[in-house]
């Protein structure tokens, strides 16, 4: 029973994750991960990354017919 | 032993999938359950994948996951992003699921429900899927580049300017024929122009919340909006119920299309947090919400298809749209089974997001048969209602007549028993003063999709609710296409003009971004306007305009892809892409062709254009009516010329790549293939 609800647990999880990621709810977390990673001097914060990142997508098709 | 079972499953599979086919193709009389569809779909994009994808992975393609991703190579947190394959495959498939695998389908429900049918589930297995894998792993190999820049690249660059250019009257042609849709759903109709229109300030709300409250938190905002967006579909009842109210969101088609027009401009000019990306948020969710709602309910409903197999307007008579199977069923449906504006997604952001070169296969070719099964169902829900009350709502007034009286008599002496009863009932049950006349496809499809959904839950009480959230499900994300590709459209005037005049290219150059918007604005604007005014219902010829262009950039894109493939010395498998694109330029070029030249005046352009003109001549025209049809026939002239040139463009583009393919298949050339280099990958096999 225990198994079973942690196999459940980790479902929701992941799919909350993958609900985040999709949306791009989590996106500022994976940009600050990679800055971090590539020790980035003065990352963007939230509010400037989210302009900027709206500005990027929406320069190029990104919704079809 | 897992292969042994194998063999088994799929034999059983392609056994199911024979006999459904079967079952669709060749049942004739009584009406057939919907279940057929679905099963026949299902095992047809189970045995495809499993097989053709396979095939092109292995063989064609030969996917390599040992080479690194350019998200591995340039991961910057921005662009290249490595994402989970699943979540890419959600990423992938919003982007290239819009109104047109809803929309194409229900129109072509006027040749009956199996040319569609047939030509969503082959079309989608045999060249969407093929395109858009092919493409997509073409990007890949070169960092992302988009179609424009691979056709410069690998066929020439007069190649990559003629990409550049049909991308942008495409995009054109696109938003007009979309926003047409919009104001055939919403005109005379206050419950579903309001709805419509109160998401306009719950995108704004979302927008400042997400800028300035709390920045980047998309999905607390989305929850909060769609809860919104629900409410305001209700409450639009309570505004269609009020005279006062009613009257003032009763607008007329001139009124919407002016309307959407400002609209357009203010989404493209404005700053893109404020408006078109809060729409977009919640769109995704609605989207996916109503596709997903309608998959379930027509597993659980299994309605009866009532609309024969094939109709009489297999002639090409249709009242939708004029012309013959072959090839206007093709063109109709292009989105669902292909669709070359995917080239554009697949070259665009999802090649800068991928982990390994493997997953392009489930991801390109594995999204664009979920898109096809998308169009399954709307043509099951289209062909689920009376035939006569599909004609009804699908045909111009000019052809069945404006009152339900007549509509009745004209669509029963075609052989679909109707009454005027019927449709006033189902108008009264949907909330609306009339369903009549509303050619797009959008209100049948709400029709059908409301007569599912009050099948399971909520019954004839909830009828009209469920219809309005379908209009409001199918507007909303058709003015997230149009308001997105403005933008876009925007941004390509701004670097086409750059080009001759360098402020223009500056992006954050105010004037420059006003006079681009408008210019985008005033060009989709024209052919909506034209669109709204036909006598004809505009559908009759813009969709087919918007099918050939279309098709014709799928042309572009299979041409690209072809060339890449001999560069690479993959002649051996050469026809899995040629086979395709011969098909689009046959269909296209023919399409085209009876477009401009048909002495048919509902199809030719210039045939009804004469004759109107022969018309004014022998003085029977009304004089008050002789300026609109002046104009009638300049607009007839405009579209046959839009037509040829988009053909012309496709034929120089085929003759430089056959140039290119013929130096190399004789060796005169060596094939230079601007791929990027290997990189090993140094992520684990798991990762």
């Amino acid at each position: 029973m225990l198994a079973l609800w942690l196999r459940l647990d980790d479902a929701l999880q992941n799919f909350w994750r993958g609900l985040r990621q999709w949306s791009g709810d989590s996106a500022y977390e994976t940009y600050l991960a990679c800055a971090e990673r590539q020790r980035a001097k003065k990352p963007l914060s939230a509010t400037e990354f989210y302009v900027e990142q709206l500005n990027r997508k929406y320069s190029r098709p990104n919704r079809c017919c | 032993m897992k292969r042994l079972l194998q063999i088994p499953i799929w034999t059983t599979v392609a056994v199911l999938d024979a006999v459904a086919l079967g079952t669709i193709a060749f049942h004739r009389g009584e009406p057939i359950n919907a279940t057929w569809f679905v099963l026949a779909a299902a095992c047809s994009y189970l045995v495809a994948y499993r097989l053709y994808s396979a095939f092109i992975a292995a063989k064609l393609l030969a996917l390599d996951n040992s080479r690194a991703t350019p998200a591995e190579r340039r991961d910057d947190g921005r662009d290249f992003v490595p994402t989970n394959k699943w979540v890419l495959f959600g990423h992938h498939f919003a982007a290239i699921a819009g109104p047109g695998p809803l929309v194409g389908p229900t129109l072509a429900a006027q040749f009956g429900y199996l040319p569609g049918t047939l030509w969503l589930i082959a079309g989608a297995a045999f060249a969407g899927c093929v395109q858009d894998f092919v493409i997509l792993f073409c990007s890949i190999r070169r960092d992302g580049k988009t179609l424009g820049e691979m056709a410069r690249d690998e066929v020439s660059k007069r190649g990559g300017l003629i990409a550049q250019l049909a991308v942008l009257t495409i995009m054109i042609i696109l938003l007009a024929v979309v926003a047409l849709v919009v104001v055939n759903a919403l005109k005379s109709s206050p419950w579903a122009t309001f709805t419509l229109a109160m998401t306009i300030p719950i995108a704004l709300l979302l927008g400042v919340y997400l800028r300035y409250f709390r920045p980047g938190r998309v999905l607390e905002a989305s929850f909060i909006g769609v809860a919104l967006v629900l409410f305001v579909v209700v409450a639009g009842q309570w505004v269609a119920d009020s005279p006062y109210l009613a009257k003032l969101f009763t607008l007329s088609g001139v009124t919407l299309a002016f309307v959407i027009i400002a609209y357009g401009f203010a989404a493209s000019a404005l700053p893109v947090w404020l408006l078109l990306a809060p729409r977009d948020y919640l769109s995704a969710f609605i989207k996916a919400g109503a596709i997903f709602s309608l998959a379930a309910g027509i597993l659980l409903v299994r309605p009866q298809v009532l609309m024969p197999p094939l109709t009489r307007f297999v002639d090409g008579s249709g009242p939708v749209f004029a012309g013959k199977i072959f090839p206007f069923c093709f063109i109709t449906i292009a989105c669902g089974a292909i669709s070359g504006f995917h080239s554009l997604i697949s070259s665009g952001t999802t090649p800068k997001m991928i982990q390994r070169e493997g997953h392009a296969r489930f991801i390109g070719y594995g999204a664009m048969l979920l898109e096809s099964f998308v169009g399954v169902m709307a043509m099951v829900a289209a062909c689920a209602m009376t035939p006569g009350v599909y004609f009804a709502i699908n045909s111009p007034a000019s052809i069945v007549g404006a009152t339900p009286e007549a509509a009745a008599a004209t669509i029963s002496s075609w052989g679909y028993p109707l009454s005027a009863g019927t449709m006033t009932g189902l108008a009264h049950a949907v909330g609306e003063q009339t369903l009549l006349n509303r050619a797009g496809g959008a209100p049948s499809l709400a029709v059908g999709m409301a007569q599912i959904f009050s099948s399971t839950i909520g019954g004839e009480r909830l009828l009209s609710i469920w219809y309005h959230f379908a209009i409001m499900f199918e507007a909303l994300f058709i003015l997230t296409v149009l308001d997105a590709g403005t933008r876009v459209g925007r941004f390509m005037i701004q670097e086409l003009g750059g080009r001759v005049w360098k402020p223009m290219g500056r992006m954050n150059w105010m004037p420059g971004i006003l006079l681009s918007s408008a210019l985008i604005v005033g060009a989709w604007g024209y052919f909506l306007y034209q669109g709204v005014v036909d006598p004809l219902g505009g559908i009759n010829s813009l969709w087919p305009l918007f099918g050939i262009s279309n098709q014709l950039l799928a042309a572009v894109a299979l041409v690209v892809a072809t060339t890449i493939l001999l560069k690479m010395g993959r002649l051996k498998w050469i026809w899995v892409t040629l086979l395709p694109m011969a098909w689009l330029v046959i269909i296209t070029m023919t399409a085209s062709y009876q477009k401009i030249f048909s002495p048919n005046a509902r199809i030719g352009f210039l045939s009804q254009a004469n004759a109107l003109a022969a018309q004014i001549a022998a003085g029977k025209i009304a004089a008050a009516k002789i300026a609109d049809t002046h104009r009638n026939i300049f607009n007839l002239r405009l579209d046959a010329v839009v037509t040829a040139v988009l053909a012309a463009m496709i034929l120089v583009l085929l003759v430089e790549a056959l140039a290119q393919w013929y130096a190399i298949l004789t060796r005169d050339r060596a094939p230079v293939l601007q791929e990027t280099p290997y990189v090993a990958t140094q992520w684990a096999e798991g990762d």
